[in-house]
């Protein structure tokens, strides 16, 4: 039988790649149109709330797209966009109401308790821990520091 | 030595397949017994559905074989959830001794080569052997949710939503009975110990679990059956005997990546494929249908690359049922896989193949990957394993 | 045509943010997970270092809409937190920052999860 190392060199020579232009080509575009989206909903909420703080545009804006993302998966059609654009829909915050959303709905058939609550976080638990230590350590020093 | 010869002849008595709407969809459509039109055949989750579909496939092989459930000895039976869930709440529908027994997707030749061991000695006169796999299920144990938003990588396989069942018997059969009525199957319960207002419920479900049915596909109803060209069409000449076998080592090569499964089962099946032909002094010429289990386009092409630094040159007809599986435009990247990939493939195309008398002497060799879904993030490697057995077809009387 | 100009910013560095997240996915096989908390902690540097104040000012949403923009909000949000409520601050300033987005996500998460199923795949 061919040696251990050979094997594994052989399979990473030769086990197919994504194809690149493709996938870069879908992740820029939809990425993209998606950041335009987030955009033109900040414009609207300042046109009809001219007295609003950007700030509070800009959390609205993001509730908003939150929202959009969470709908859009409920439907069903945020995995088929997920499977066109990679990257594009990942990266953008509707891809992590995606991943709030997506194991919810998955487990609502173990029910509400153990099923939605408990897995909702299954794959958006590692981005909220490690944004809150993250927080946390840039607060300490910065205390330190100021 | 680990080939063996199965010297009191085991015969196979029937097959029977029950796969899900991508599979009716793919380069097997037209063999299936049963293709369904939704994969949750109006049941409320996607592991009660493999499980119903576990059942039916067991009940039809049975009748299909012109037998009850009462004359079967032993069930074997496996497939990929955890603890076997949807084999074991399968079982218990029947009256009848049962082993689960799980290798990953080789579980098919496992209980194959199990079943026919015991009945060649003596400890068992009927065995059914069934395994199944459904891909919603499949991907909530082993991946990621199925709306999450993610891409499929290129080495990935898709899981194949689908169940099977053999009889195998002691008894070689007079004519091979090639067709069962769908009110045998999906009517499991004759409606014992109900009362009126749950068998009215109980009929309507009924109705409703037909209308799931994919009228053009499945072979067991009645308008197909008479059709040209059906595989039905062609009487089966020969009956099918169980030959021997190579039982497989786990092999593990240190491929770490659980997106690429045929890598993984490659050498596995490459060993077992090299040990068969040197134990028993064969050559694959011997064979006219050699088969793999689900390595997928990619692991197919690696068998064959490890293969050939050890001489052995697979003929041209060697076909591996996973990378079969689907037609390139469903975008299932490397085929399908799971524990019910070659099983509806064998029972299917295979086993109809060599009643007809097209396959003399086949050897179908699954593989499996040996995973769950903890094993990586601990850093281990994937094991592969992979069973052989040999068939034959000889002449009906 | 100003109005053009900020959408075709906002498109391009969107766009280029999300193409290089695709081609760590293409060449490292990184799970969604793992990408969108490498990008999140990119944020949270960014931030600090006071790089992403300038990006905003040039991209607006083509840098806040992608997942940098929630670190960069828990990073400021915890220095603001500091300033204002001292040690306190840098506890409670960063979830703060975040906690209109998370309960959105969180509430539409439980209602989706409640009244959606998931789907089988038909690719």
């Amino acid at each position: 039988m061919i040696d251990r190392i050979e094997y594994q060199d052989y399979v990473t020579k030769t086990q197919p790649k994504s194809p690149m232009v493709r996938t870069l080509f879908a992740a820029f575009i939809v990425g993209g149109l998606i950041c335009c989206i987030g955009e033109a909903i900040g414009d609207i909420i300042k046109v009809i709330f001219k007295e609003m703080s950007d700030k509070d545009v800009a959390t609205w804006e993001s509730c908003v797209m939150i929202f959009l993302g969470s709908f859009f998966t409920a439907l069903g059609l945020y995995d088929k966009l997920g499977h066109y654009a990679g990257g594009g829909s990942i990266i953008p915050i509707t891809g992590f109401a995606n991943s709030v959303v997506s194991p919810a709905m998955e487990y609502n058939r173990e029910g509400v308790f153990f099923g939605i609550c408990a897995k909702m976080f299954v794959i958006a638990g590692p981005i909220i821990v490690f944004g809150v230590v993250a927080s946390f350590l840039v607060g300490f020093i910065g205390y330190f520091v100021v | 030595m680990r080939t063996f010869e199965i010297k009191t002849p085991v015969y196979i008595k029937s097959g029977f397949t029950i796969v899900g709407p991508k599979e009716g969809d793919g380069n097997f459509g037209d063999c299936f017994d049963l293709v369904l039109k939704d994969d949750l055949w109006c049941e409320k989750s996607y592991e009660k559905c493999e499980s119903k579909m576990h059942r039916d496939a067991i009940t039809g092989a049975i009748k299909k074989a012109g037998m009850e459930k009462e004359d079967i000895d032993i069930m074997l039976g496996g497939d990929l959830l955890n603890e076997l869930s949807s084999t074991s709440l399968a079982a218990r529908n029947f009256p009848t001794a049962f082993f689960g027994l799980y290798n990953a997707c080789s579980t098919y030749s496992e209980a194959i080569i199990v079943g026919s061991m015991l009945i060649s000695g003596g400890y068992a006169r009927h065995i059914t052997c069934s395994t199944s796999s459904h891909y919603s299920s499949a991907e909530r144990q082993y991946r990621f949710p199925l709306e999450l938003g993610n891409q499929r990588p290129p080495t990935a396989q898709w899981t194949v939503t689908g169940s099977g069942c053999t009889v195998l018997s002691c008894e070689k059969p007079s004519a091979i009975n090639s067709r069962v009525y769908d009110d045998d199957i999906i009517a499991i319960d004759d409606g014992i110990n109900m009362d009126d207002k749950e068998l009215e419920k109980y009929k309507k479900s009924i109705e409703k679990q037909k209308k799931v049915i994919n009228k053009d596909k499945s072979n067991i109803l009645e308008e197909n059956f008479h059709k040209q060209n059906n595989d039905y069409g062609v009487p089966s000449s020969h009956c099918v005997r169980i030959t021997g076998g190579t039982i497989g080592r786990v092999i593990d090569l240190g491929i770490d990546d659980e997106a690429n499964m045929g890598a993984a089962m490659a050498p596995a099946a490459c060993d077992t494929i090299l040990t068969h032909f040197k134990e028993s002094g064969r050559s694959p010429d011997y064979y006219d249908g050699i088969f793999t289990g689900d390595l997928g386009r990619y692991g197919k092409e690696t068998l064959e690359y490890l293969l050939s630094k050890e001489g052995v040159t697979l003929p041209k007809y060697y076909m591996d049922t996973g990378a079969s599986y689907f037609l390139p435009e469903q975008k299932t990247f490397q085929g399908g896989s799971g524990a019910g990939c070659v099983n509806t493939v064998f029972n299917a195309y295979i086993l109809k193949r060599l009643q007809r008398g097209e396959i003399k002497r086949a050897l179908i060799v699954p593989t499996g990957a040996l995973l769950n879904k903890d094993t990586p993030l601990q850093k281990e490697t994937i094991p592969g394993i992979a069973h052989a057995f040999t068939v034959e077809s000889e002449p009906l009387n | 045509m100003d109005i053009f100009l900020t959408y075709l910013k906002v498109f391009a560095v969107g766009g280029l943010v999300c193409l290089i997240g695709q081609i760590l996915i293409n060449k490292t096989q990184m799970s969604s997970a793992r990408i969108l908390v490498l990008y999140m902690l990119v944020g949270v540097v960014l931030e600090v270092t006071g790089a992403f104040e300038y990006m905003k000012q040039f991209a607006g949403s083509g840098v806040t809409i992608p997942i940098m923009g929630f670190g960069s909000n828990l990073a400021k949000g915890a220095l603001e937190g500091v300033k204002e409520k001292g040690f306190m601050g840098a506890i409670s300033g960063g979830m703060s920052a975040v906690a209109a987005g998370l309960t959105t996500a969180i509430t539409c998460g439980f209602i989706f999860g409640l009244i959606s199923r998931s789907r089988s795949k038909k690719i």
